[in-house]
C-alpha cells in the first residue's frame, strides 16, 4: 500500500510506478485504491492527476459508480457498498483507463484486499492513505511511504515530516520477552493527554496500542514518549520504502537532494520514480 | 389481528416475529404483503399451518438450515428489472448481478432436491434468464461477450490492434528517451534533470513542466485510429448492453414471479424451521373456544432454557371469559401470555406450539395490567394508566377480541379493587369477548357469574429457604414443588401461598413469623 505524508506527494504516480514495474516483469497484479484515483483533477482540489491505466489481466476493486463502460471489463464479484455503489471486482479485458476508489471504511478495505489476493496472482497494490492504513496492520504487507514538497518547504522539512510518519508507523510489535515491567494497554487513540500521563507516571513501562494509526502524536511528543516508555503495538505495519515528489503546488524543491534528505531522516530505501533517482 | 406494543411485548409478539422472520429480502418482502390472519380466514390458516407442519415433516433442521442460508444468497434484482423495464441502460454489474441471482437459485433447487423436499414445491428456476446470459458467462464470473452484438468482435480486434499500435510507438518513443537520456519512462510523466540533459527532448516526447533544476516530461503518441477504434467499441458495447438489457426486460415478468415465489418460501421455511425447533399442532379454528394441551409459551421457554431451567407446558380449555387465581410465581401471568402467544401464532400461519389447540382468529388481543412503565411515560399513576388502559379495550370488545388480564387493580384498596374488576369481567363476558383474567382477588368468578380457575399451586410445604440469598436454589425449589397445572377452583378460593414462598425466599424468620401468626388470627 502506498500512502502519503499529504495531499499532492505523489502517491499515486509511485503507485503508477509499481504497476508499471510489475508489467514490465509480467507480473499481474490486482489494484484499488482507498481515497478515489485515477479520476483528470482532484475531486477535492482540482489539482491534476494521474489517470489509472489498467492493462490486460489487471484486476482491479473499484465502486459500481466508477467502473468504466468501455472497454468493457469482466465482472468477478461484488463487495460492500459505499456512497459510489457497491465495490465490484473485475479484470481488465482490453487496456484501458479509469478511476479507482475503494471502501470507506479499513475494516471493508481488508475484506476487500483479501478478496483481491484470492482472484490475482500477483501482488495486490493499494493506492492508500495514512489514515486508513490500519487495513493492512498485523499482516506482511508492505507500506510505502510517500513524501513531497507539498509536505514542506525545504527537503529538510519534507524529510523530517517522513521521518516522524515512519517512526509512527513503524511502531514495533509487542515483544513479550522484553516486557520487563508493566504492561499499559491504551485502548483507543494514544493522544497528547495520554502521553502527558505516561510520561508522568509510567516511564520504563510498556505502552501497547492496537495499531501504529491509534498514535496520535507526533514530533517531540512522540519522540519523548518512545524515550520515556517502550511504546509498541499488536498489529504492527512493514514501512519498506519511501517515494518523494519535489514538486509542491507553491515550492519545487531540488530531486537529487530531497531523495537524499528523505532516505537519510528515514534510514529506508527512497526513490523518485519520476526522475529515476535513489538513495 | 391487532395488538399494541405493550400487548405485543407481554405475548410474545415481537419475538415470534423475530422468530419466524424470513432469511433474505423476498421474504421479508412477501411477510410485509401478508396481514396476519383474522376471522374470516380461518381456512387459509389452517391451510398454511397444516402446510408447514407438512413440509417440517420431510426436512430436517440441518437442511431447512442449508436452505434458508441460500435464500440469504439470493440478491435481489428488483432495481435492476425496474431500470430495465425503463429502457434504462444496464450495466455489466447489473449483467452479473443476474448471473448470480440465476446460480442462487440453482444452488437452492438443488439442495432442496438433495434435502427431500417435495418436487412440486421445488424453488423456482430462471432457465430462460440463464439461457439469455449464458455467452456472458465466464469461469470468474461475467463478461459482454463478443455474441451479444453483431459487430462486437470486429469493434474490439480493432481496438486492440490500434492499442498495440500506440504501445509500440510508445515502447519506441521510450526507447529512444532510454538512449539519448539514460532514464527509464516507467509512468506516463518522467523527469528529466538540467545537469544531466539540457537538450531538446526527443521525437514524440513533450514537456509538462519546467523547473530551474528539471523538467517534466511525457510521452506522446497520439492515435486517431485508436481514438476511432474506442469510439466504434464504445458503440458496440453500448449496443450489446442495449440489446441484453431488453431481454432482460422482457423476462421481467418471469423472475418477478420467480422471486415471488421464493419470498412465499422462504416465509414457508422461517416456519417449518420454528416448527422443527419447537414442535407444533394444526389447530382446530373455533371462534367460541380457546383451548390448548401442553403448550409452550417459547418466549419463556426460551429464556428459562437459557439458564439452565425447563418450561412446564401448560393446557387451558376456555369458552367466553374466566378468572384465574393461584399462587404468587404459579404462572398465571405465564398462562395468559401463552393464550396470547398461540393465538398470535395462529394469526401468523405458524403452528402453534402445542399437542393440540382449538383457537380463535381474534381480531384483536389486548393486554390489561402492569401499565407501570406506559403510566412513568403519560406521568399517570399506575391505577389511572390501567383504568384508561381497560377503558379502551372495553371499547372495541366484541367476539373478536382476546383480553387478557393480569392482576387489574391491585394497585388500589382491595375491596374498590375487586369490585371494579367483579364489573370489568361481567362486561367483558357481556360482549362476549374471550377473556382470561388472573387476580389474588377472591371470589371474582363467582360474583361476576364466569368460569372460576386456578394455577394448582404448591405440593406441599417441605421446602427449606434460599440460603445466604441463592435465588436459583430457591427457584429451583419453588419449581420442583410447584404444580403449574390450571384445575377448575371448587369450593373455597385457593391460597396465594405467598407466605410459604417469602420463608422459601429467605425474608427474615421473625417477619414470616409474626405475618404467619397475623393470618392465622
Amino acid at each position: 500500500m502506498v500512502v502519503g505524508t499529504a495531499k499532492n506527494v505523489g502517491k499515486t504516480t509511485a503507485f503508477n510506478a509499481l504497476r508499471a514495474v510489475a508489467r514490465r516483469r509480467g507480473v499481474a497484479v490486482a489494484v484499488t485504491s482507498i481515497g478515489r484515483d485515477g479520476e483528470p483533477v482532484d475531486a477535492l482540489d482540482a489539482e491534476p492527476k494521474p489517470r489509472v491505466r489498467l492493462a490486460p489481466g489487471t484486476i482491479v476493486a473499484l465502486p459500481a459508480g466508477l467502473l468504466p463502460r468501455s472497454p468493457a471489463l469482466e465482472i468477478l464479484g461484488t463487495g460492500a457498498a459505499g456512497a459510489l455503489g457497491v465495490t465490484v471486482f473485475a479484470r481488465a479485458v482490453l487496456p484501458t483507463a479509469c478511476e479507482i476508489a475503494g471502501p470507506p471504511t479499513a475494516r471493508a478495505m481488508r475484506a476487500t484486499i483479501e478478496r483481491l489476493r484470492t482472484l490475482a496472482e500477483g501482488p495486490v497494490l493499494v493506492d492508500g492513505a495514512i489514515d486508513r492504513v490500519a487495513a493492512l496492520a498485523g499482516g506482511a504487507d508492505a507500506v510505502i511511504l510517500a513524501a513531497g514538497a507539498a509536505s514542506g518547504a525545504t527537503p529538510a522539512r519534507v524529510a523530517a515530516v517522513a521521518a516522524g510518519a515512519v517512526a509512527r508507523l513503524g511502531l514495533p510489535g509487542r515483544d513479550p520477552a522484553r516486557e520487563r515491567g508493566r504492561v499499559i494497554r491504551v485502548d483507543g487513540a494514544l493522544d497528547a493527554r495520554d502521553a502527558e500521563a505516561l510520561l508522568a507516571e509510567a516511564r520504563g513501562a510498556t505502552v501497547v496500542v492496537a495499531d501504529p494509526t491509534r498514535v496520535a502524536l507526533r514530533g517531540a511528543l512522540l519522540a519523548a514518549l518512545c524515550e520515556a516508555v517502550d511504546l509498541r503495538c499488536e498489529r504492527p505495519l512493514r514501512v519498506v520504502a519511501c517515494t518523494t515528489s519535489p514538486v509542491g503546488r507553491e515550492t519545487v524543491l531540488d530531486p537529487r537532494a530531497l531523495v537524499r534528505a528523505v532516505a537519510a531522516a528515514t534510514r529506508l530505501p527512497t526513490f523518485d520514480v519520476v526522475a529515476d533517482l535513489a538513495a | 389481528m391487532n395488538a399494541d406494543a405493550a400487548t405485543a411485548e407481554r405475548i410474545g409478539l415481537d419475538w415470534l416475529r423475530a422468530a419466524v422472520a424470513p432469511a433474505g429480502a423476498f421474504g421479508r418482502l412477501h411477510d410485509e404483503r401478508r396481514p396476519p390472519y383474522g376471522p374470516g380466514d380461518e381456512a387459509a390458516a389452517h391451510a398454511e399451518i397444516a402446510g408447514v407442519l407438512a413440509l417440517a415433516a420431510r426436512l430436517d433442521r440441518d437442511a431447512v438450515a442449508a436452505l434458508r442460508a441460500g435464500l440469504r444468497a439470493v440478491p435481489e434484482p428488483g432495481p435492476i428489472l425496474v431500470r430495465a423495464r425503463a429502457g434504462d441502460p444496464l450495466d455489466d454489474a447489473d449483467f452479473y448481478e443476474l448471473t448470480r441471482l440465476v446460480d442462487a437459485l440453482d444452488a437452492l433447487a438443488r439442495a432442496w432436491d438433495a434435502a427431500g423436499g417435495p418436487r412440486g414445491e421445488a424453488p423456482p428456476r430462471l432457465d430462460a434468464l440463464r439461457d439469455v446470459l449464458a455467452p456472458g458467462r465466464t469461469p470468474g464470473g461475467f463478461y459482454l461477450a463478443d455474441s451479444f452484438a453483431p459487430g462486437l468482435r470486429a469493434a474490439r480486434a480493432a481496438f486492440a490492434a490500434a492499442e498495440a499500435d500506440v504501445e509500440a510507438r510508445r515502447e519506441a518513443i521510450a526507447a529512444r528517451v532510454r538512449d539519448a537520456l539514460g532514464i527509464d519512462p516507467a509512468g506516463d510523466e518522467f523527469a528529466v534533470l538540467r545537469d544531466a540533459y539540457g537538450g531538446e527532448p526527443p521525437p514524440g516526447v513533450n514537456v509538462l513542466r519546467e523547473t530551474a533544476t528539471y523538467r517534466v516530461m511525457t510521452i506522446v503518441a497520439p492515435s486517431a485510429a485508436r481514438d476511432a477504434a474506442f469510439a466504434t467499441l464504445a458503440e458496440e458495447e453500448e449496443r450489446a448492453r442495449r440489446a441484453l438489457a431488453e431481454r432482460v426486460a422482457a423476462l421481467a415478468p418471469q423472475i418477478a414471479a420467480a422471486t415471488s415465489a421464493l419470498g412465499a418460501l422462504d416465509r414457508r421455511l422461517a416456519r417449518v424451521a420454528f416448527a422443527l425447533r419447537w414442535g407444533g399442532c394444526v389447530p382446530a379454528f373455533d371462534a367460541d373456544a380457546l383451548a390448548f394441551e401442553d403448550a409452550t409459551f417459547a418466549p419463556l421457554a426460551e429464556a428459562l432454557a437459557a439458564h439452565g431451567r425447563r418450561y412446564t407446558p401448560l393446557a387451558l380449555e376456555l369458552r367466553g371469559a374466566a378468572v384465574l387465581t393461584g399462587p404468587n410465581m404459579g404462572g398465571k401471568s405465564a398462562a395468559l401470555a401463552t393464550a396470547g402467544f398461540l393465538c398470535a401464532c395462529a394469526a401468523l400461519g405458524v403452528p402453534p406450539p402445542a399437542r393440540a389447540a382449538a383457537l380463535p382468529l381474534p381480531r384483536e388481543i389486548a393486554w390489561i395490567g402492569g401499565e407501570g412503565r406506559e403510566a412513568r411515560a403519560s406521568l399517570l399513576s399506575s391505577y389511572a394508566a390501567e383504568v384508561v388502559r381497560a377503558r379502551d379495550v372495553l371499547a372495541g370488545a366484541s367476539r373478536d377480541t382476546l383480553v387478557l388480564v393480569d392482576e387489574f387493580a391491585r394497585t388500589t384498596g382491595p375491596r374498590e379493587g375487586r369490585a371494579l374488576l367483579v364489573a370489568l369481567v361481567e362486561a367483558l363476558a357481556a360482549r362476549g369477548a374471550h377473556a382470561l383474567v388472573a387476580t389474588h382477588f377472591d371470589g371474582v368468578a363467582a360474583a361476576a357469574g364466569v368460569r372460576a380457575l386456578r394455577i394448582a399451586g404448591l405440593r406441599g410445604r417441605v421446602l427449606a429457604p434460599a440460603r445466604d440469598g441463592d435465588l436459583d436454589a430457591a427457584l429451583d425449589a419453588v419449581n420442583a414443588a410447584m404444580d403449574y397445572r390450571i384445575v377448575d377452583e371448587a369450593g373455597t378460593p385457593a391460597d396465594s401461598d405467598a407466605l410459604e414462598l417469602a420463608r422459601l425466599l429467605d425474608l427474615q424468620d421473625d417477619v414470616v413469623r409474626r405475618a404467619s401468626a397475623l393470618f392465622s388470627s
